[in-house]
C-alpha cells in the first residue's frame, strides 16, 4: 500500500513539538536571573539561540516523528519505498538555511562580545587571585580581602592571576568567567546591576579541593561600598600593623579561611581542619603550638590531623608567604587559637 | 591490490590446509612459540630490563633519589607492554625480516577463528579483530559505566559521602578516559574493521600484521588506566583533559593516564593508516569512490582525521612527560612555560576527536535507515561532500573549548564562526535522513530504533552545541553541567546510540546468530527514557552555576542531583539486558541467514558469518549501494567475467 503525506498533518506535529518547547523554554528558570549589564546582553544572545534552536527543533522533529507514524510497515512486507535519489532544491535549502541562521547568531555574538569588554574610562580596578582552594581580591588600597565587594551600577575590571595553577572564576548569576592562568593575567569586565550576595566558584579542576573552591561576591550600593571602602582603608593606613593585626591580613590575603574554620578571623571552612582547636592538635602531634602551626604551614604533610587527608593543603606556602609575615601569622594563629 | 596480503587471497585456497603447514611446537619449544606461555617471561624479563636500566643509569649519575618512581613508571609502562606484545608475537614477522633472516612463508596459520581461542592470540583475520575490538570495547564500556555510577551515587546529596576528592576526582578521570580511548574510538575502528573490507570487496586489510598490532595495544590502555587507579598516592585525577600544570603535581597515578593515552593513540593511529590504504588501495572493481557506501566514505575520512589529529594529543602527553620525567619547562610557568600551550596543542587533537568518534556513527545510521526504511539515501553525493567539508572545518574549531581560557582575545570571533558553521555539513546529514525515511517503508528493528533515538539525542546535542559555539553563552556555560549535558548528547546519545545501532545491524553477520529482537527493544527504550533524564536535566543546574568536576555542590542543587543519580541507576542496569542479550545469543541464539534485513552491501551477500578469505570470488561492483525500490538494480555481482582494472579517482 502507498501512504500519500498528509502535510497539515506535518504542520501541526511541527506546531505542536514548538509549542511543547517555547512552554519548556519559558517555564523552566533556565538561566539565573540577569544581575550585570553583560549578562543582560547575554541573555539576549541566549533567547535568540533559543528561538532559533526552537525552529530548527521543530522542523527536525515533524517529518521525522510524522514518517515514523505514517510510513512503519509489518515485518512481513517486503516492498520498497520510492527510488527518491535526491533533490537539488531542496539540499540548496537546508544548507542555506541553517547557513543563514548560524552566521546571523555569530553576529550576534560578536556584537555583545565586543560590548561586554569594554570597561569605560574609569572602571573600578580589582585584582582576583586564584591559589589552591582560595579566591582572594586586591583593592586599589593595596589590601586583600576573602570576599569581593563591588558597588552596584559601576563597571568592574577584575584582573586575574593564579599562585599555582589552572583556575576559573565564575559568578553565575553576573554571566561571566574567565580562567584565572599562572604567569599570564587575564581580564575580565563585570558591571553588577543589582546588589545582592552572589555566589563564586572555582570552575577548572584545580585539585583536591576543587569543588569547594568557593567564595562570595557582594554587590552594594555605592554609598555602602564607599563607607565599607574608606574604613578598610583607613584600617590599613595605620602604621604598618605589627602582631596580630597584620597576622589577620596575612590570613586572609593568602585565602587560609577558604579550607579552615578560625573564629578569630570569622572564616567557616571545612576542607582542612579546624583552627580553633589548634592546642589540641599540636598537643596530639607531641609539638609546642608556635612549631607546630610553623611546621604545618610550610610543610603541611609532615603531620595530618586524625581524619583528613595528605597532599590537600599546598606545600607552596614556605615560597609564596615571605618569613616575617610568616612570622605574624604563627604568633597570630598562636595567641588566638583555644 | 599489490600488496602481499591481497595477492594470497587471490590464489585458488584449496591447497591452504585447514590449520595451516606449521606443526605447532612441542615440549619446551612451546615457550618459545608466540603465544601466552611467552608472554609469562617475556614480560616480566622487559620489565626487569627496564628497571634496571633506569635504577644503574640513576646510580652511575650518582642521582638521588636512585628509585624515582615517575621515571620508572614512565619506563616500565613501555618496557611491560612491549613484552606482553614481543611475548605474543606482534612483532615475529617483522623482526626476520629486519634481521635478515629468510621470513616464514605465510601459511594462514595465524588468519581467521576456528575456536574462541583464536580470538585470545595475534591474528590476522579482520574479521576476528574486529570482533576481539568490538568484545573489548564493551568490556570497556562496562567497566566506564561502573565507575560513572559509583560517582554518581556520591553526587546524589551534597557534601561527602563515599569517597574522598582524591578518588572521587581519579572516578572522574578512569571514567572519561575509558569511554573516549576505550570504548568510542576503538568500537567504531572494530566495526570498521569487521564491516569495511567486506563493504569494499577485500580480502582483509592492507596490513593485516599490523592491524593485529593494533588491537592488541588496546587492552595495555585500558588495564593501565585501570591498575592506574590502584596505585598508592592515587589515580590519574586531573580530569581527561589533564591540564597542565595540575597534572603535572599529581600523584604518581597519573603517569598511568599519561602512557595510557599514547598506547591508545598509537593503536588509533596505527588502524586509521591501514583504513585508508585499505580503502584507497584495496576496493574491488568496480568500486569507485562514489559507489563506496557512506560507512566506506565515513571511516576514509576519520581516518584522515585520526592520522593527521592524533600525534598532537601524543604530542601534549609526551611534553608533560619530558617537564615531570626530564625537567624541561613546556608547561611550568614559573620556569618560562607556556600554560595555555598545552590546552591548544591538546585540543588541536581532542576537537577533531569529537568528529573521530561520530563520524564513523553517521556512517553506520546512513547504513541502517537506508536498508530498514527500504529507500536509497537521499542526496548521496552532499553526505559525502558533508563528510568532508566537516574534515576541513574541523581543523579550525579547536580553540572554541578555550574561550574563556586566556588565549589571544582576537581568536575568539573567527573560531565561534568556523563552530557555527560546522553545524552547516551536520544539519545536511539529518535533513539527508529526514528525507530518507519519508516516504519508506520503515522496519523498527532494534538498529533502526538506534538510528532513530539517534537523530532525537543528537540534534538536542547538535543545538546545544550551536549555543555553546556562541561565545557569549559559552562564557556562562563552559565548565559547567551544561557542558556534561551536551557532551553526553553528542557522545552517549550520539556515539554510542551509534554504536549499538551497527552492533545489533550487523550482529547476524559477526556471529552468525540473531539476537533475541524483544530484549533489543527493550534495551532500546530504556536506555533511551533512562539516558534523557540522567543528562536533560543537567543542562539546567550548569546554567545555574554548577561546575563540572566537582565532589561536592551547594545545597541548592541537592534535589536534582539525587534525581539524576536515580535515573543513572535506570541506565546503567538497561545495560545488563544488552549484555545478556548478545551474550546468550552468541551462545544459543538461532543461526542467521546471510542477508537478514535485505541489504545491497556486498557484506550481505556472503554467508554469516562470513567465509574466512571473505570471497570466493571477486566481487564486481556494479551500481550504487543504496538502489532500494530501484527495479533489478544490482550493487555487486559475483562470477563476473575477469575484473578490469580499478578506475582511477
Amino acid at each position: 500500500m502507498r501512504h500519500r503525506a498528509s502535510f497539515l498533518q506535518l504542520a501541526l506535529i511541527a506546531v505542536g513539538s514548538a509549542v511543547v518547547l517555547i512552554v519548556v523554554a519559558y517555564a523552566v528558570p533556565w538561566l539565573p536571573y540577569p544581575a550585570s549589564r553583560e549578562a543582560g546582553r547575554i541573555n539576549f544572545v541566549f533567547w535568540y539561540a533559543e528561538w532559533v534552536s526552537i525552529f530548527i527543533f521543530a522542523i527536525v522533529a515533524a517529518p521525522l516523528v510524522y514518517s515514523l507514524w505514517a510510513f512503519r510497515v509489518k515485518e512481513n512486507d517486503l516492498s520498497d519505498g520510492p527510488p527518491t535519489h535526491g533533490h537539488t532544491g531542496l539540499e540548496i535549502l537546508w544548507t542555506a538555511i541553517p547557513f543563514l541562521l548560524v552566521t546571523s547568531i555569530a553576529i550576534a555574538s560578536a556584537i555583545v562580545l565586543a560590548k561586554n569588554g569594554r570597561a569605560g574610562t574609569d572602571p573600578l580596578r580589582i585584582t582576583v587571585t586564584g591559589q589552591q582552594f582560595a579566591w582572594t581580591f586586591t583593592y586599589p588600597n593595596g589590601q586583600t580581602y576573602p570576599v569581593l565587594r563591588m558597588p552596584v551600577d559601576r563597571h568592574v575590571k577584575l584582573t586575574l592571576t593564579s599562585k599555582d595553577v589552572l583556575h576559573s572564576f565564575w559568578i553565575p548569576e553576573l554571566y561571566q568567567k574567565q580562567d584565572a592562568v599562572p604567569g599570564l593575567p587575564t581580564h575580565l569586565v563585570v558591571s553588577p546591576t543589582r546588589t545582592g550576595v552572589y555566589p563564586v566558584v572555582c570552575v577548572e579542576l584545580c585539585g583536591l579541593g576543587h569543588s569547594i573552591m568557593r567564595s562570595q561576591a557582594i554587590v552594594m550600593s555605592q554609598n555602602d561600598y564607599d563607607a565599607w571602602y574608606s574604613g578598610a582603608t583607613k584600617a590599613a593606613s595605620k602604621p604598618a600593623p605589627g602582631g596580630a593585626a597584620g597576622g589577620l591580613a596575612v590570613f586572609n590575603g593568602n585565602g587560609c579561611g577558604a579550607c579552615h574554620t578560625f573564629s578569630a578571623a570569622h572564616s567557616t571552612g571545612k576542607v582542612g581542619p579546624d583552627l580553633d582547636k589548634l592546642k589540641q592538635e599540636a598537643a596530639g602531634a607531641h609539638q609546642p603550638l608556635d612549631a607546630f602551626i610553623r611546621q604545618s604551614i610550610v610543610d603541611p604533610n609532615a603531620y595530618i590531623a586524625p581524619g583528613y587527608q595528605k597532599g590537600v593543603m599546598p606545600p607552596t606556602f614556605a615560597q609564596t608567604i615571605p618569613g616575617p609575615k610568616l612570622d605574624q601569622l604563627v604568633q597570630y594563629l598562636a595567641s588566638n587559637a583555644k | 591490490m599489490t600488496t602481499p596480503a591481497h595477492e594470497d587471497t587471490h590464489v585458488d585456497h584449496t591447497d591452504v590446509p585447514e590449520h595451516g603447514v606449521y606443526v605447532p611446537p612441542s615440549g619446551w619449544h612451546r615457550w618459545t612459540y608466540p603465544g601466552w606461555l611467552r608472554v609469562i617471561w617475556a614480560t616480566p624479563l622487559f620489565g626487569a630490563l627496564g628497571l634496571g636500566l633506569v635504577v644503574l643509569l640513576r646510580w652511575a649519575a650518582s642521582w638521588d633519589p636512585i628509585w624515582k618512581w615517575s621515571s620508572i613508571a614512565t619506563v616500565e609502562l613501555t618496557a611491560v607492554p612491549l613484552g606482553f606484545l614481543v611475548g605474543l608475537g606482534g612483532f615475529d614477522y617483522w623482526a626476520r625480516y629486519c634481521s635478515g633472516k629468510p621470513t616464514l612463508p605465510e601459511d594462514h596459520s595465524r588468519h581467521g577463528a576456528r575456536s574462541w581461542r583464536d580470538y585470545f592470540r595475534i591474528n590476522t583475520d579482520h574479521k576476528v579483530i574486529g570482533v576481539q575490538y568490538v568484545v573489548t570495547t564493551m568490556t570497556f564500556f562496562v567497566i566506564g559505566g561502573f565507575l560513572a555510577l559509583l560517582f554518581r551515587a556520591e553526587l546524589a546529596h551534597p557534601g561527602d559521602q563515599y569517597f574522598n576528592p582524591q578518588t572521587f576526582n581519579a572516578l572522574v578521570t578512569d571514567h572519561a578516559s575509558l569511554m573516549i580511548f576505550l570504548v568510542i574510538i576503538p568500537a567504531f575502528a572494530g566495526l570498521g574493521n569487521f564491516v569495511i573490507p567486506l563493504m569494499i570487496g577485500a580480502a582483509d586489510m592492507a596490513f593485516p600484521r599490523l592491524n593485529a598490532l593494533s588491537y592488541w595495544l588496546l587492552p595495555i590502555a585500558g588495564i593501565m588506566l585501570l591498575v592506574g587507579l590502584a596505585i598508592p598516592g592515587g589515580g590519574p585525577s586531573a580530569g581527561w583533559t589533564c591540564y597542565a600544570p595540575l597534572c603535572q603535581h599529581q600523584p604518581l597515578g597519573d603517569v598511568f593516564f599519561n602512557m595510557a593515552v599514547q598506547w591508545a593513540g598509537a593503536s588509533s593511529i596505527m588502524t586509521a593508516l591501514n583504513f585508508l590504504v585499505t580503502i584507497i588501495t584495496m576496493r574491488a572493481p568496480g568500486m569507485t569512490f562514489w559507489r563506496m557506501p557512506l560507512l566506506v566514505w565515513a571511516n576514509f575520512t576519520t581516518s584522515m582525521l585520526v592520522v593527521l589529529a592524533t600525534p598532537f594529543i601524543a604530542g601534549s602527553q609526551f611534553f608533560v612527560m619530558f617537564d615531570r620525567v626530564m625537567h624541561t619547562n613546556f608547561f611550568e610557568a614559573g620556569n618560562g612555560g607556556y600554560v595555555i600551550g598545552y590546552q591548544h596543542i591538546f585540543w588541536f587533537y581532542s576537537h577533531p576527536a569529537v568528529y573521530i568518534m561520530i563520524l564513523p556513527g553517521f556512517g553506520i545510521i546512513s547504513e541502517v535507515v537506508a536498508v530498514m526504511s527500504r529507500k536509497p539515501i537521499f542526496g548521496y553525493r552532499l553526505m559525502a561532500l558533508s563528510l568532508l567539508a566537516i574534515l576541513v572545518l574541523g581543523f579550525s574549531v579547536w580553540a572554541h573549548h578555550m574561550f574563556v581560557a586566556g588565549m589571544a582575545g582576537w581568536l575568539r570571533v573567527p573560531i565561534m564562526v568556523t563552530t557555527l558553521l560546522i553545524a552547516v555539513p551536520t544539519g545536511i546529514k539529518v535533513f539527508s535522513w529526514l528525507a530518507t525515511l519519508w516516504e519508506g517503508r520503515i522496519h523498527f528493528t532494534t538498529s533502526m530504533l538506534f538510528a532513530v533515538g539517534f537523530i532525537f539525542c543528537f540534534v538536542i546535542g547538535g543545538l546545544s552545541g550551536i549555543w555553546l559555539g556562541a561565545v557569549p553563552i559559552d562564557i556562562q556555560a563552559n565548565q559547567s553541567y551544561y557542558i556534561v549535558a551536551h557532551i553526553h548528547y553528542v557522545l552517549f546519545g550520539g556515539s554510542v546510540f551509534t554504536i549499538f545501532a551497527g552492533i545489533y545491524y550487523w550482529y547476524p553477520k559477526m556471529t552468525g546468530r540473531m539476537y533475541n529482537e524483544r530484549l533489543g527493544q527493550l534495551h532500546f527504550w530504556l536506555t533511551f527514557i533512562g539516558f534523557n533524564l540522567t543528562f536533560f536535566p543537567m543542562h539546567y543546574i550548569g546554567l545555574q552555576g554548577m561546575p563540572r568536576r566537582v565532589a561536592d555542590y551547594a545545597n541548592r542543587f541537592g534535589g536534582i542531583n539525587e534525581f539524576i543519580s536515580i535515573a543513572s541507576f535506570g541506565l546503567g542496569a538497561s545495560t545488563l539486558i544488552f549484555l545478556y542479550n548478545m551474550i546468550w545469543s552468541w551462545a544459543h541464539g538461532p543461526a542467521a541467514p546471510n542477508n537478514p534485513w535485505r541489504g545491497l552491501g556486498i557484506e550481505w551477500q556472503v554467508s554469516s558469518p562470513p567465509p574466512i578469505f571473505n570471497f570466493e570470488e571477486v566481487p564486481q561492483v556494479v551500481g550504487s549501494p543504496y538502489e532500494y525500490g530501484v527495479p533489478g538494480a544490482r550493487h555487486v555481482i559475483f562470477g563476473a567475467p575477469q575484473p578490469e582494472p580499478v578506475p582511477a579517482d
